[in-house]
């Protein structure tokens, strides 16, 4: 089912999902429509592009951290597949 | 734009009207929460220290009782010290004296014990909550306002709802003349650049840099790759439960809260800006909810502005704490913690400046007594003092020569 979301910025490459989602649910997005991968929760971020390891995820325009895996459209980001680096040793 | 408050013999002006009884040292804590148990109205700024420190440690806790003692929203102030403390209450006495407020001082040492100090402590708070009592709210100028702004239990929706409508209500107050601060410089990391082009002048600039990249020195320092991965994280199992990823997505969401108004300078920590400077600061600290909202108080900040997307109860003994969410599930399931909903943003269509709007006339009501919901129910758990043990500031050069993006 279509389900609510927003990007923060039209060339961002993440979406933030604004209900609980559920895996084959849509997502409209300025990027297209984006069929989400894996259930969703409220607020969480899924990629409107398809990202490789080491690329920069982008949100408020941004980097916000960097892909760990190759991944397509559709997929939930969270820290299991994003790392950063700042404040690290 | 106007509210009634009260002003202090150092001319600063007051929220609130409290008599503080203030121990300076942790010995004295019972004796100070059972004479502020006999005297209504009275507040017992309990805390862990005063002792066995050294250096910026013992620094800090002094600078953070005197800036308490002195702060606006106290009309008077009962010390209670043990009397072989390091931090000595003359110290604290003295502060309080040149502040121009009544100040009255027992050491339990010199009273003969704790039933002794209780008494005389009892009789003493009596008669300074007298005079606490007889000072009356006069006008005051919105531009004598300063507003302390905090995230805590951050989630994405903070980001987006919560920490825009504080800013935009923080450049409200800044654009009337008054002043807002924003801190918790580890969960900045990221946002230097942005901050530093805010910055009015080159000077303030690199200030901006320096805080951030110290902070982040002392977070890697901090770090302890022998212990579990839990211990080593730099946002809470809360931040990213509710969709935050890294501390620099949490940063980008966070700093919004600071609004758009240019950085006039950034402060140390518990320490009032120059006289007559007025506009954005940045208080050089890190994000400990209590120990950062101790410090912007004592910078003078007589409100806080608190959001939180998890959900988050507290308050401050000396302060009112706003609580503020983005999250519609949140402000449903614990509406009692909240006194303010910003989630229209999110899921209504609100705009930032409608909810900016609102929120600047919360907080003008506040300024002139409406209770918060933190003091309502009596929340006190933000009054902690820095600490700073076993970090060895880095050079300055050393800090900047690890970073590729120096202001100028």
């Amino acid at each position: 089912m279509l389900r609510k979301s927003m990007m923060i910025h039209p060339q961002d490459s993440v979406a933030m999902v604004l209900e609980d989602s559920k895996k084959g649910d849509v997502i409209r997005t300025p990027r297209g429509e984006i069929t989400l991968l894996e259930d969703v929760e409220f607020a969480h971020k899924v990629l409107v592009t398809p990202l490789k390891k080491g690329e920069p995820v982008i949100k408020y325009q941004e980097e916000i951290g960097y892909m760990l895996v190759d991944a397509p459209a559709g997929t939930w980001i969270h820290n299991h597949n994003m790392g950063c680096d700042r404040g690290k040793v | 734009m106007k509210f009634m408050g009260y002003r202090r013999p150092d001319g600063r002006v007051g929220v609130r009207n409290y008599l503080a009884i203030i121990p300076s040292v942790f010995c004295a804590n019972k004796t100070v929460e059972r004479i502020a148990a006999q005297v209504p109205g009275a507040i017992a700024l309990k805390h862990p220290v005063g002792c066995s420190q050294v250096g910026l440690d013992l620094e800090l806790t002094a600078r953070t009782l005197c800036a308490m003692g002195c702060h606006p929203n106290v009309g008077a102030v009962l010390i209670v010290g043990l009397g072989c403390e390091r931090f000595n209450p003359q110290e604290l006495y003295d502060a309080v004296k040149a502040n121009g407020k009544p100040v009255e001082m027992l050491l339990i040492q010199k009273e003969g014990g704790t039933t002794n100090t209780i008494r005389r402590g009892a009789e003493l708070a009596k008669k300074l909550m007298e005079y606490v009592q007889a000072q009356q709210r006069v006008e005051c100028d919105v531009s004598e306002l300063m507003i302390a702004t905090k995230c805590g239990g951050t989630d994405a929706t903070s980001g987006l709802a919560a920490n825009p409508a504080v800013g935009n209500m923080a450049d409200r107050i800044v654009a009337e003349g008054g002043s807002a601060i924003l801190s918790e410089c580890n969960e900045l990391l990221g946002t230097e650049d942005m901050l530093a082009r805010r910055a009015v002048s080159p000077e303030v600039a690199q200030k901006v840099y320096d805080a951030i990249y110290e902070i982040e020195d002392l977070l890697q320092s901090s770090l302890d790759t022998d212990l579990a991965g839990n211990r080593n994280e730099l946002i809470s199992p809360g931040n990213f439960a509710g969709g935050v990823s890294s501390v620099v997505e949490k940063a980008l969401g966070g700093v919004h809260k600071s609004g758009t108004s240019p950085i006039v300078d950034v402060l140390q920590y518990a320490t009032a800006p120059e006289k007559g400077k007025h506009g954005l600061f940045l208080m050089d600290y890190e994000s400990h909810d209590g120990e950062v909202v101790t410090g912007m108080i004592g910078c003078g900040a007589q409100i806080v502005a608190f959001t939180t997307g998890r959900g988050n109860p507290t308050g401050h003994p000396l302060a009112p704490v706003l609580k503020v969410t983005g999250n519609y599930k949140t402000y449903a399931g614990m509406k009692e913690n909240f006194d303010f909903d910003a989630s229209g943003i999110i899921s209504a269509g609100d705009t930032v400046e409608d909810k900016g709007k609102e929120l600047l006339d919360l907080v003008l009501r506040v300024a002139n007594g409406e209770l918060t919901v933190a003091e309502q129910i009596g929340g006190d758990e933000l009054f902690c003092i820095a600490r700073r043990h076993g970090y060895h500031k880095r050079d300055v050069e050393q800090l900047r020569a690890r970073h590729s993006c120096p202001a100028d």
